[in-house]
């Protein structure tokens, strides 16, 4: 390239010449084919450098992190020094206490179990003793389990047993039961307690799926099933009735 | 400091959140070092606010903190050692005069551009990254490495150079 302007096309394409200069080259161009087709190629370079180049975006977590670093102070400027932050957090821990008591208490085991038999209804093998017949389904956890529990008979009643097997909740061994209404299956948690919570069973809808527990004598009982209320009750009242002591 | 200044802090520093992140991502080449590396810069920069002179680029300033900062980290003095080997033997490359280079260049791949700016050595990287990327002018440039404005020129011309070799012969090599 042999036109002397050629040293200013980078300056030119950046917009860093002085005003007079941008001026001259641009009336340059006009007359000039070499310069105005390097110019192109400069700015098709640099367009599509700064497109490529822009890739990456602060991840939220990072922008929270910085806002966090930001504001901490602001915070406690607003409640206005120690003395009332403190009388602030005084607040917020009793009111946490008073109405959040189940926070503090035991959690429910039924989450866990919701997601055991999520996890069996997904398992090709959801049961290791398979049998409609609950003669062979509970001599099976004999030996296997500390505890004895009795099977409802249900003959009448719209329920099948499909097969059970051995579970573990907080360490300790339980019997999962496996029942099928209406193509709906329920999935029945034995546990060995220390039989201080007698009551009625209580009923529950969670994580879309009905949930019952209860206690008789030493034997903790949940239920999970995607079928309705009414028939998770049945099912309890048949476990109720053949494990009354 | 006081919340005013603070608040000054947060009204500068903020919208160039992005712009810092996307710096030191591909400085850093990593994500996690990056995150840490802005987040580091961040607590510099409103430590020594106070130091920062009202009416100066307050852009290049934050920027220079980052970089000063990555300079500092292992993966930056590795990169270092890298970037000066390959600046003595980075040599001037003559353009392609003879391709129909303008429509090559608009065709190539976002891919293909990336790993040309990620190939560059660390000191012809960071003024491309200024200076194309963030559109900073030669002298925020300049302000934001502590060089002369005549050393950005040059390293932003070889750098353009490169990464105009780095796509033409990858597209070569695809036809």
């Amino acid at each position: 390239m042999s036109c002397t302007w050629q040293p200013k096309i980078s300056q030119y394409v950046d917009n860093e010449l002085d005003a007079a200069s941008q001026q001259e080259f641009s009336a340059h161009m006009r007359t000039c084919s070499e310069c105005s087709a390097e110019v192109l190629k400069e700015v098709a370079l640099r367009q599509t450098i700064r497109n490529a180049g822009k890739r990456f975006y602060a991840p939220p977590e990072l922008r929270l992190a910085v806002q966090n670093r930001l504001h901490p102070r602001r915070r406690l400027m607003l409640v206005g020094g120690w003395a009332t932050a403190a009388a602030c957090m005084a607040m917020v821990a009793l009111v946490f206490v008073f109405l959040y008591p189940r926070k503090s208490a035991p959690e429910s085991p039924l989450a866990e179990l919701v997601d055991q038999h999520v996890a069996a209804l997904a398992s090709q093998n959801p049961v290791d003793v398979v049998s409609t017949d609950r003669h062979t389904v509970k001599p099976w956890f004999q030996g296997k389990l500390a505890f004895a529990f009795n099977l409802p008979d249900l003959q009448n009643s719209p329920f099948t047993l499909l097969g059970g097997k051995v579970v573990y909740l907080h360490q300790e061994p339980g019997a999962e039961l496996i029942y099928e209404i209406r193509k709906h299956k329920v999935s029945v948690f034995l546990f060995q307690t220390k039989g201080e919570n007698r009551g009625p069973a209580k009923l529950d809808r969670r994580l879309s799926f009905t949930t019952a527990s209860w206690e008789q004598g030493t034997l903790g009982c949940y239920l999970i099933t995607d079928a309705t209320n009414e028939e998770a009750g049945q099912l309890v009242l048949l476990f109720q009735q053949a494990n009354r002591t | 400091m006081g919340q005013t200044s603070s608040e000054e802090f947060e009204q500068l520093a903020l919208p160039l959140l992005d712009p810092l992140y996307n710096f030191a991502r591909w400085l850093c080449g990593d994500s996690d070092e990056a995150r840490d590396l802005v987040q580091e810069t961040f607590a510099k920069a409103l430590k020594g606010f106070g130091g920062f002179r009202r009416g100066t680029n307050f852009r290049a300033w934050i920027f220079r903190i980052l970089r000063n900062t990555f300079l500092t980290s292992r993966s930056g003095l590795e990169k270092q050692q890298t970037g000066q080997e390959d600046e003595n033997q980075f040599e001037e490359i003559a353009a392609s005069g003879d391709t129909p280079e303008l429509l090559l260049i608009r065709r190539a791949e976002t891919e293909l551009v990336q790993a040309a700016i990620g190939s560059l050595p660390l000191l012809f990287q960071e003024v491309i990254l200024l200076a194309d990327i963030e559109e900073m002018k030669y002298q925020e440039v300049a302000d934001t490495l502590d060089i002369p404005i005549g050393t950005v020129m040059s390293r932003l011309a070889r750098a353009r150079k490169q990464v105009r070799k780095h796509i033409l012969e990858g597209l070569s090599k695809k036809s």
